[in-house]
């Protein structure tokens, strides 16, 4: 008869946990590939060291002047500051952050109290929460140096604003796990961040613009917002501070009560986990009307001048970008950048007090354009997954596989550029033709010119990215410095031919010379091809074992 | 004379110190149905990928159809289908898209691709769910569609990596049909599976690989022949694989270790 192994506790399994996830990351960067991440990384510690350290500053600063002259009611402000952080962050992080299924520790003998329990000290591990702890003991710090008495009540309500907060953040961390194992859900809410990250430029337009219609409706709002956590926790610590205990009793039973709500809620989605709640999203299989075999005349092929291998490619990325929202926004955002960017420099707006001229800020948005839209290309082959194999199983040259695939983006280009020219042309004006020629000739030199190192670079560190997910997705860390040098430098060569015709007096020199640079360009890529097939061929292991995995 | 559909000569691939296949000497001959067996890490899907040009070996080399696989990579390719492992879908395509654009890359055209997807959709029973993204296939459908893809260009030699993993019994059946009507028109179908039983229906000739090394090649009435002490025709594959795979003692387990569980 085999033995039963024994109970282990909560806090030993608390410990494995952590144990576990800091080996997954460990692990992960004892790839080759993945050494320049654990640079990265380092760098991303360091910053984010002297933020939260600054902050801690900032945080014990401003407790102790609220405090100490007389203002203890602001000090909701810094609360507020905290709550908006712990709660916001770690949705942004569910798309930038690493993964750790924590549903999988159900395999393992737990009860739903050590579950739960788990859960909640999970979540205390995240950034954020670590973050707002630091910042917390910064605020009781400064508010027991101007305030010493005030201390016992600071720590009651610190200690309550902490459980609430780190409930709350695994109760949206459950729902969101939920809401975002539905493969569309997932990518419509990777699409929402993207345009509430693009959306916080206009912001600024609009306040100004609107900023004295806004008031009165805020002043109307702000009273509302007393009743929130952060809020309760700054009326607490005043009553205390001002003998007010009916402030301290109502502000600590009010989190007491959001803390209380909240370990309900979590506790109900912790016990349908723990139940086994199916998120699977894999539909029973429907019989539908038989399809019609399609005849030979029924498909025309808009592609006939390309090869069909070529056309195949092209057809296969089109369908790629149409369904990959986080692309697909990436396109919407350039267009929408120019007109942001069109406002704010070129004096048309009300609030701006300098207006560029169209012959440096048309030059200038081109070159913008480029640099964000040229980015993807040098890691094409981010998506393709297993799908890599296919393009060595079939009897084709590598090169056709890079002219499908250049071609598509040279079409996406071209339709962001002519959106983003009608804009500027409506809301600026265009520059004067020799530049306006010469931008055009400039851009066939820089993308074109790209092309080439692009290829090469996806060949030479290819990284895999997931459909609709922004999580734990990373460029090669060299195929991010490659793209940087390279638009360093075709920028640098494009910006001294622009400007050489200001320094010669001859408008249409630049034109000349990038018309001459852009057929350099085109004769290299094309010369390029073959050998880009052949190094294909040399990295096939490479490029299927990076994409596979 | 029987035309060679595989042919290597000293195919090895080494991976830094290791030896994944040291030095294989593999003969196919056309219209077989050969089974390719080993244990696990013996070797099989190295040897596979090598065969379909996914991996290029270290030594030795290859001959496909009589062409050399070095030298004419591309002809080779055209005249090969192939269902790697982990299938190799683009899976952001519906199963109908996947299949057109497989067919265009082994340059069909277009109607002839667009008919003969319909028409694999249609026998794989795919084609209830057009509009579903392979990503949201289940695994047995995904196999299914890749079998699809690797057959739409009527290939003479298919390669199968753990074709019927995944696969319902139902659907198992109707592919093995195929494959047993493939062969019979002369297409060589280059199986592996490690399910014994499945490779003895199907197979008429069975190598066994073993640490990189080819440890037994010929028709399942020669391995079974070579067995001593055993009854000849009632002995099964299975006997005959671990008769051969077994012998050093190594892939035997030593169930007195785990007393604890018993």
């Amino acid at each position: 008869m085999a033995d039963v192994a024994g109970a282990v506790g909560i806090l030993a399994q608390i410990r494995l946990v952590a144990e576990v996830r800091w080996r997954i990351l460990r692990n992960g960067l004892r790839r080759k590939t993945n050494r320049f991440d654990l640079l990265g990384m380092i760098v991303l510690g360091v910053f984010s060291g002297i933020f939260v350290l600054g902050l801690c500053f900032g945080f014990f600063a401003g407790a102790y002047e609220f405090l100490s002259h007389g203002r203890p009611g602001w000090i909701a402000l810094l609360f507020w500051g905290i709550f908006v952080f712990w709660q916001l962050f770690p949705i942004f992080a569910t798309g930038f952050g690493a993964g750790f299924e924590f549903r999988s520790m159900l395999r393992f003998p737990l009860n739903l109290t050590a579950f739960y329990i788990i859960g909640l000290a999970y979540g205390l591990a995240d950034f954020s929460s670590l973050a707002s702890v630091c910042w917390l003991t910064s605020m009781t710090l400064g508010a027991a140096v101007a305030k010493p008495s005030v201390l016992p009540a600071m720590l009651m309500v610190v200690g309550l604003f902490l459980l609430l907060n780190v409930t709350l953040e695994r109760v949206i961390g459950s729902w969101l796990e939920r809401l975002l194992s539905r493969r569309r859900t997932r990518e419509l809410f990777v699409a929402l961040i993207l345009l509430s990250m693009v959306s916080l430029n206009l912001i600024n337009p609009i306040v100004n613009r609107y900023g004295a219609l806004l008031k009165p409706l805020a002043l109307r709002v702000i009273p509302y917002f007393s009743w929130f956590p952060p809020s309760l926790a700054g009326r607490a610590i005043a009553g205390a501070l001002q003998a007010h205990f009916a402030e301290l009793v109502l502000g600590s039973a009010g989190l007491l009560f959001y803390a209380a709500v909240f370990s309900v809620f979590l506790w109900r989605r912790c016990s349908a986990q723990y139940r086994g709640e199916e998120l699977s999203e894999t539909a029973a299989p429907a019989r539908v009307a038989a399809r019609r075999v399609a005849k030979a005349e029924d498909v025309p092929d808009r592609l006939s001048a390309l090869s069909p291998q070529v056309a195949a490619v092209v057809r296969k990325e089109f369908r790629y970008l149409m369904r990959n929202n986080f692309s697909f926004f990436t396109l919407i955002m350039p267009p929408m950048l120019v007109l942001i960017f069109s406002s704010m420099f070129t004096g048309k707006h009300p609030t701006s007090e300098h207006q560029i001229s169209s012959e440096m800020f048309f030059p200038g948005m081109m070159a913008y354009l480029i640099l964000i839209l040229m980015g993807p290309a040098y890691n094409c082959f981010a998506f393709e997954g297993r799908g890599i194999q296919t393009y060595f199983m079939v009897p084709l040259r590598f090169r056709e596989v890079f002219l499908g695939k250049n071609l598509m983006l040279l079409s996406v280009l071209a339709v962001e550029i002519g959106v983003s020219l009608v804009m500027l042309a409506w809301w600026l004006g265009l520059p004067s033709l020799p530049v306006f020629v010469a931008t055009l000739a400039a851009m066939v030199f820089a993308v074109v010119g790209q092309l080439s190192l692009a290829n090469w670079s996806s060949l030479t560190f290819p990284r895999k990215l997931e459909f609709g997910q922004m999580r734990g997705q990373r460029q090669s860390g060299m195929a991010v410095l490659t793209a940087f040098a390279a638009q360093i430098v075709f920028g640098g060569v494009s910006a001294v031919v622009l400007f050489s015709g200001r320094w010669t007096g001859n408008p249409w020199l630049p034109a000349e010379a990038f018309a001459l640079l852009a057929a350099a360009a085109v004769g290299g890529y094309f010369a390029s091809l073959d050998a880009l097939s052949r190094m294909a061929e040399e990295k096939r292991e490479t490029l299927i074992e990076a994409l596979c995995r | 004379m029987t035309e060679t559909a595989i042919r290597t000569q000293k195919l090895s691939r080494r991976f830094g110190n290791l030896t994944a296949v040291d030095g294989i000497d593999l003969q196919v001959a056309a219209g077989q149905f050969f089974g390719f067996l080993g244990p696990n890490g013996a070797g099989k899907s190295t040897t596979i990928k090598m065969l379909t040009g996914l991996l290029a070996p270290t030594a030795g080399s290859m001959e496909l159809l009589g062409l050399d696989f070095a030298a004419h990579p591309v002809e080779v390719k055209r005249q090969i289908g192939v269902v790697p492992e982990g299938m190799g879908l683009l899976e952001r395509l519906t199963g109908s898209e996947y299949l057109q654009f497989v067919g265009r890359m082994y340059g069909l055209d277009r109607g002839t691709t667009q008919r003969r997807a319909n028409e694999l959709l249609d026998f794989m029973q795919l084609a209830d769910r057009p509009k579903t993204l392979i990503a949201d296939y289940s695994h047995g459908m995904q196999k299914k569609l890749a079998l699809a893809a690797a057959v739409i260009h009527g290939p003479r030699i298919l390669f199968l990596d753990e074709p019927f993993e995944g696969v319902d019994a139902l659907a198992a059946g109707a592919l093995k049909a195929l494959l047993g009507r493939m062969t019979e028109r002369g297409t060589t179908i280059f199986l592996t599976s490690h399910v014994l039983e499945i490779v003895e229906r199907l197979c008429s000739h069975v190598a066994i690989i073993h640490k990189g090394r080819l440890v037994a090649q010929g028709s399942l009435e020669e391995l079974r022949a070579g067995m001593s002490g055993e009854a000849g025709s009632k002995t099964t594959l299975e006997q005959v694989f671990l008769s051969i795979v077994g012998q050093d003692g190594t892939e035997r387990p030593h169930l007195e270790e785990l007393s604890w569980l018993m």
